[in-house]
């Protein structure tokens, strides 16, 4: 098959419609809604997703929801309010701190936290990352746990599989919190959830159990992120969401998807991935991307078990039948 | 040595394969193979830490140390 630097470039033009047809079939014929709620957090996917709603439904029938937290990026709320007006739909902004505190979850994690690293107190910020040299060394994904003092000093420790499984654990508690206020939403008014998960992040695995991958429709998961932002272009979506470096956004010291989970730049991400998927020869990828055959080897396999470690997202819950 | 890939065995075969020992030989890659996954290691990793007294640095979390019975059995010679 054909590969190369200009193989993910889509017509953005027909691909809005695809989608926006998508979702109209959607919400009126399979699920007999009247529109769609989207979870907007100021980023490039959910400004995608809801701008092209907007195109299929017609404003009055696409509502965002603002899902901040007291730990959220205060940009978040900003530029995803911005253009929610821009786009003249309903909006509204719901803090989710009392749903995750209702878990138990603050103390809990800080306690947590201040045994691995006794500086740590609520004052302090923290975020979870992975080495973001994929390409250029060959080391397992582990993550250090990073605290940021008061005077901003930075500690560190890596974490074991435990307490890797704990943070994670409790992060997701933040993310399926935002999903139980969507379907509150989604319920109470006949609308239909719709999720933001691009393609990148569906097939490595980079969403949450019934968080952010608890939606009705996924209307961008065939898309790669290098293509949402060719949509993004397309739709004209600000410029502050289009710079915006992706994030989780669920830790209180900012985190780059890269340094939570990729490890490899965006501007080689996608293309690796779309090879790794269509079997394209490390030797013809290392070509194309003037990567070392080492280099690509070692993404390959990374996307192989991150690929294969997260099947139980995509799929339904296991029956006996 | 044999006394080392033994309990490395064992661990592995508990833990990650639920005790079927079947085509573990000991040079079989556990990320190829899907027996232990890129983060399920550090599991591995917590084992031969209190197991053998040791500290596995950062940037001896590579698949040349930890990524089959035998390459663990090497790392540890050297360590230990």
């Amino acid at each position: 098959m054909n590969f190369d630097l200009d193989i993910l470039q889509i017509n953005p033009a027909e691909e809005t419609k695809k989608v926006a047809d998508f979702v109209t079939n959607q919400v009126y014929k399979v699920f007999r809604r009247r529109g769609v709620v989207v979870g907007i957090s100021g980023g490039i996917d959910s400004a995608v997703m809801t701008a092209i709603a907007v195109r299929a439904l017609g404003k009055e029938n696409v509502i965002g929801l603002i899902l901040t937290e007291k730990e959220s990026n205060p940009v978040s709320k900003l530029y995803a309010s911005t253009y929610a007006e821009a786009l003249g739909i309903e909006w509204r902004e719901i803090d989710i701190t009392p749903t995750v505190e209702s878990v138990g979850c603050y103390h809990w994690r800080d306690e947590y936290i201040k045994n691995l690293i006794p500086d740590y107190n609520s004052d302090c910020k923290y975020n979870i990352t992975l080495p973001t040299d994929l390409l250029d060394r060959n080391a397992y994904n582990f993550y250090v746990l990073q605290v940021k003092l008061p005077d901003g000093t930075i500690k560190k420790k890596r974490l074991n599989f435990e307490s890797f499984r704990t943070i994670t654990a409790f992060a997701s508690i933040k993310i399926r919190s935002r999903m139980i206020h969507l379907y509150w939403e989604a319920e109470r008014r006949n609308l239909v959830v719709a999720g933001t998960t691009n393609r990148t992040e569906f097939i490595l695995g980079d969403f949450c159990k019934y968080g952010d991958g608890g939606t009705d429709i996924e209307a961008l998961s065939h898309l790669y992120k290098d293509q949402i932002y060719q949509l993004a272009g397309y739709l004209g979506v600000p410029a502050e969401i289009v710079e915006r470096t992706p994030s989780p956004d669920t830790f209180s010291l900012p985190v780059s998807d890269q340094e939570f989970y990729f490890r490899i730049p965006f501007d080689k991400l996608d293309l690796l991935l779309f090879a790794w998927e269509h079997r394209i020869s490390s030797s013809k990828t290392s070509g194309v991307l003037s990567l070392s055959e080492d280099a690509v080897n070692r993404v390959f396999r990374d996307f192989t078990t991150k690929n294969r470690a997260t099947d139980h997202l995509r799929e339904m819950a296991h029956t006996l039948s | 040595m044999r006394e080392l890939k033994d309990k490395i065995r064992t661990f592995v075969v508990e833990n990650f394969l639920f005790g079927n020992n079947e085509n573990l030989e000991d040079t079989t890659s556990f990320l190829e193979e899907g027996i232990i996954d890129s983060t399920g290691v550090l599991e591995l990793v917590t084992f031969i830490e209190e197991e053998f007294s040791i500290t596995v640095e950062d940037e001896e979390l590579i698949p040349e140390n930890l990524d089959s019975i035998c390459n663990v059995t090497a790392y540890l010679e050297k360590k230990i």
